[in-house]
């Protein structure tokens, strides 16, 4: 829930806890100096758009907020001021959370003499409630806030990292290649070492880099996207890797074009991913099949593979950060972070992730995602 | 072969020494830029046969030398240059190279070579890209 729906709330309740006409709630700033109208209920709206007011010049704030509340039995008779001129009482109660004001209530009534000391006590588990929500929600976003730095500040200095490794692993490869001269047994054996670790060092900073990507705000908004055509892209990219291995990769795409919800970026992440594990664990001569289907009105993908498996005792902690299955850290360079990057996109377009998998067999993935539309292609 | 001359706009001077060591041992002349300014000054007075990009260089440039070298104008400076191969050099991880394949044209580059370099690789595009 956002702050704005949260004080709404607030003075919709109270305007109906005390019969009164209407409502509002007013913030203080950082500095605890300047008021703004938040929420109104029964007042016009544009009363949110107004510049901030100083405290100084908001008699009735004040006056609550120097006394527990500040009630106007009738504004002819009362010097306070009041926001509307529709109203001739009101009631003003200070928003305090643990000594530090955070803001206040306003109720107002178009009949004289409508409010008393009482309704402070009326309102009070409201006011209370209130004041923790406004208090949670700015620290949810807070935190929010501090993600999204943090997430800017792997990116830049993954970036950082990034371009020594790959640069230093060139140089390796080369000597590796023999581009450098004859390498003695010894030597080829330390720079394949160097060059392993290197690519260990490599994939890790890359899916530091997604992980960031993904939790970092402002990236490309979400759209309707073709699912046949991510795949498609997805295989053109692996199918080298597959050949390398002598893996059997084929591609069943489905008639129709399936419209999902996502940005194409992060369908490729999610399938590069997948795909691209099933052919990292799939021992050589082995098969990997892709394939998009519509069942039940859902976008489907399936990676079946016939690899080595994902042992029972690690398919809960499959989607974990920086978790890898015992067998994979034996087979392959990883950093166990590539799957918690495909859940976290699959659920942000709104669909799931299964997998299915016995050792030494094989493992099928099934990505469902919502289907917004079909196509003929 | 011989005297075919190939020119690298990079940033990097251990890249550049990489690039270096499997292109000279291959018989290519090699030069080299440290930015795309630099790259576009170069460009007319050396008349390379080959010019390689850094994807994230040219990316972050201003001038693009890609852009430049391919612009269609009539008058363009390097009208006289625009045929010349264009390769690129990606940072791969994961996703980024699907951006730069020849098909989805998004850089006016020729073909792409993920970065680490795997050497073999690299002199197969550039032979093919000079044929």
């Amino acid at each position: 829930m956002s702050l704005s729906n949260v004080l709404a709330c607030l003075a919709d309740s109270a305007a109906m806890a005390l019969r009164a006409d209407a409502a509002a709630v007013c913030l203080l700033d950082e500095s605890g100096t300047r008021l703004s109208v938040a929420a109104v209920h029964g007042l016009p709206a544009e009363l949110l758009d107004c510049a901030p007011q100083a405290i100084q010049l908001c008699a009735l704030d004040r006056e609550a907020l120097t006394r527990r509340a500040a009630v106007v039995a009738d504004a002819q008779h009362d010097p306070l001021e009041l926001l509307g001129k529709d109203f001739r009482a009101g009631l003003c109660i200070p928003l305090v959370h643990e000594g530090h004001p955070v803001g206040t209530l306003h109720v107002y009534a178009t009949v004289p003499e409508r409010f008393c000391e009482d309704d402070v006590m009326v309102l009070r588990p409201l006011v209370d409630l209130g004041v923790t929500a406004i208090v949670a929600t700015r620290a949810m976003a807070e935190l929010e806030a501090l993600e999204a730095s943090q997430a800017q500040f792997i990116r830049m200095t993954t970036h950082e990292l990034r371009s020594p490794v790959v640069v230093a692993q060139s140089l390796v490869r080369n000597v590796l290649a023999g581009y450098t001269g004859t390498l003695t047994d010894k030597q080829a054996d330390v720079f394949t070492r160097i060059s392993r670790r290197l690519d260990g060092l490599e994939n890790l900073i890359n899916d530091l880099l997604d992980l960031a990507a993904g939790k970092a705000p402002g990236q490309a908004k979400e759209g309707p996207v073709v699912l046949n055509a991510s795949i498609g892209r997805v295989v053109l990219l692996l199918q080298p890797r597959a050949e390398d291995k002598s893996l059997k990769m084929t591609f069943q795409s489905c008639r129709d074009q399936l419209v999902v919800r996502g940005t194409e970026e992060g369908l490729d992440r999610i399938f590069v991913n997948v795909a691209g594990n099933a052919v990292k664990y799939t021992p050589p001569g082995g098969a990997v099949t892709i394939s998009v289907q519509q069942v039940d009105g859902q976008a489907q993908v399936e990676v079946a593979d016939t690899g080595i498996g994902i042992p029972e005792e690690a398919l809960p902690h499959l989607f974990e950060e920086f978790y890898r299955a015992p067998n994979a850290k034996k087979a392959e360079v990883g950093t166990g972070l590539g799957l918690a990057i495909v859940k976290d996109l699959v659920e942000r377009y709104g669909g799931r992730i299964q997998v299915k998998s016995t050792v030494g067999v094989g493992t099928t993935l099934i990505v469902t995602l919502p289907l917004l539309s079909t196509g003929a292609v | 072969m011989a005297n075919e001359r190939i020119l690298i706009v990079h940033d990097d001077s251990d890249m550049v020494a990489a690039l270096r060591l499997i292109l000279n041992s291959a018989g290519y002349e090699v030069l080299d830029a440290s930015s795309s300014q630099e790259g576009l000054q170069k460009i007319p007075e050396l008349s390379p046969n080959l010019v390689i990009l850094d994807a994230t260089l040219e990316m972050a440039s201003d001038p693009q030398v890609s852009l430049a070298l391919r612009n269609p104008a009539p008058q363009s400076p390097y009208a006289a240059y625009r045929h010349i191969p264009i390769l690129v050099l990606t940072p791969y991880h994961t996703t980024t190279s699907l951006r730069f394949g020849s098909d989805e044209a998004y850089l006016p580059v020729d073909d792409s070579v993920d970065m680490p370099i795997d050497p073999d690789l690299l002199l197969n595009k550039v032979r093919a890209l000079m044929a």
